[in-house]
């Protein structure tokens, strides 16, 4: 074969997989920058929601024997019903307290999650099998079955969050919060109703995610730490509070992580962020797609 | 209808109103005149829930309403068409008014009629229904502000100083519709800076000074009143 051809190959075949990277990236950092759009909260804790959502469906799967799917859908469910319990429980209380308050309550739940994690499951490394492991090839590029699921899913996922917030009136009211708060109050939008189904969604989100990624990594405890950094890279990027900017910086950072792994050093590969972060609050510290002053 | 009982409303321990009393009639379209930094915006921030009272009652249709938190007031029918119109910028007009009905959002019907009597109230909107709100003119924008705020079919409509930033004929139009608004059987509670204009189609009125309510009566007695003159109307 050509070197040229192989080259093209080895090319593409870093795309697929900084697409793949991107999927999973992109739909943690949806969940954060949609509470942070609403509730100016920067959830630290949301890569350990991350993280509880891959052992949900990884204790599905091994314990009641639950199919890949059906597992999914429970974690995802799951995860939902604990986003709004965090809201509720959590973060509503400081809603009128100083903002530095419900930071702090958000990096307690991190540690809280981690805590009961380790309680229940322990601290080892765990693989989840996917049904879905046999490889195919096309034009050249190999990649399994899972990671092009990864790839699709986070598509329809990505769509179908686009069609509820914009065409549905439920959907609508998370936007309009987001763009202006007190105009949603006024027109009689229930503020604490909005954060509670933003919470949900996006640890639904954030489970949607960690499963279908969980075949591909490991999982264990302190799995989200890294998800977590990553995704406010890529809010910080995009433009915090930004959903456009959520995907598109997510898919950035994934292939940006995937090429420089392969061209540069795979040692990199988790430096290419913060490389990106420092460069985008020198040059333009709003983000890609920040919302203007108003 | 609407009625403050000794409303009064800190900033910190500032107090930006004082032990505020006014009443409004059902059908009545009343006026509070004051200059920038006055109150105005603070009492109708306190009346749509954005603000709790300190000390002091709010009744509104029989009700106690100081308290209740925005979205619960707007359900009980007063809405507010705000300073700086607060419009949600990067959604179409249509949007705007659909949310702007949230509270009947199960009535589809109602809703769809409210939609035509806005557009045949401000056939300009219909024009516009498909541009995001944040591209329109100042005086469009603040069209969509009223429409929006009718659109939850109020009892009472509170509008703070609607006629701010439009030009002079706007301004006019602007006035012509409230007061159509009031004929057709909505209570308006106005807060206006522009005093010849708003005291033209307002029943009766009040001016706030400093947080305080200095003086009330009718229209006309507003009107010739040597202090408005001097300082709203410049005679």
């Amino acid at each position: 074969m050509p070197l040229g051809v192989m080259e093209m190959e080895l090319f593409f075949q870093q795309i697929v997989n900084g697409l793949v990277l991107g999927s999973i990236y992109s739909l943690v950092a949806l969940g954060i920058t949609l509470i942070y759009g609403i509730m100016q909260l920067p959830n630290f804790a949301h890569g350990h929601l991350y993280m509880l959502g891959a052992y949900l469906t990884l204790w599905m799967m091994t314990i009641y024997g639950f199919r890949y799917w059906t597992a999914i859908l429970v974690s995802v469910a799951a995860l939902f019903l604990i986003g709004m319990l965090l809201e509720r429980l959590v973060f509503r209380p400081l809603h009128n307290a100083p903002h530095i308050n419900s930071m702090i309550a958000a990096v307690g739940v991190m540690l809280f999650l981690e805590a009961v994690a380790r309680k229940l499951w322990g601290s080892d490394y765990r693989r989840l099998d996917s049904p879905y492991g046999e490889v195919i090839s096309v034009f050249g590029v190999t990649i399994t079955q899972q990671r092009v699921i990864i790839i699709v899913a986070a598509i329809i996922l990505m769509i179908g969050l686009n069609l509820f917030l914009k065409r549905t009136v439920i959907g609508s009211t998370i936007e309009a919060m987001a763009q202006n708060r007190e105009g949603a109050f006024l027109v009689g939008i229930d503020a604490n109703k909005v954060s509670l189904l933003t919470f949900g969604i996006a640890a639904g989100l954030a489970a949607a995610a960690a499963s279908l990624a969980a075949p591909i990594n490991l999982v264990y405890p302190s799995m989200g730490a890294m998800v977590n950094l990553k995704a406010f890279v890529i809010i910080v990027l995009g433009g915090m509070g930004s959903i456009p900017g959520a995907v598109i910086g997510g898919y950035i950072l994934g292939l940006a992580e995937s090429i420089s792994g392969t061209y540069i050093n795979s040692e990199y590969k988790d430096l290419v962020a913060f490389v990106i972060l420092i460069l985008i609050l020198t040059v333009k510290p709003t983000g890609l797609f920040a919302k203007e002053a108003r | 209808m609407l009625k403050l009982i000794d409303v009064s409303v800190k900033y910190g321990s500032y107090e930006a109103l004082h032990s505020i009393n006014l009443h409004l009639n059902e059908g009545e379209l009343v006026v509070l005149l004051g200059a920038n930094g006055a109150g105005k915006s603070t009492i109708f921030r306190t009346i749509s829930g954005l603000l709790q009272p300190s000390t002091g009652h709010i009744h509104f249709m029989g009700q106690s309403i100081g308290g209740w938190s925005p979205d619960r007031i707007v359900k009980a029918g007063i809405a507010q068409c705000p300073e700086g119109r607060k419009l949600f910028l990067d959604m179409s007009v249509l949007k705007n008014l659909i949310l702007g009905g949230y509270v009947h959002r199960k009535d589809k019907a109602g809703t769809a009629r409210m939609l035509k009597q806005i557009f045949e109230l401000f056939p300009i909107l219909y024009d516009k229904k498909d541009q995001a709100a944040g591209s329109l003119s100042g005086g469009q924008q603040q069209m969509v502000a009223i429409a929006r705020a009718l659109m939850a079919k109020p009892k009472l409509l509170l509008l703070d100083e609607p006629s701010v930033g439009l030009a002079p004929l706007v301004v006019e139009q602007m006035f012509e519709t409230i007061a159509e608004i009031n004929r057709n059987g909505t209570s308006v509670l106005l807060a206006e800076q522009n005093a010849y204009a708003a005291l033209q189609i307002a029943h009766r009125g009040y001016l706030i000074e400093n947080g305080r309510l200095v003086l009330e009566g009718s229209s006309s007695k507003l009107r010739n009143n040597e202090e408005v003159k001097r300082a709203y109307i410049g005679a």
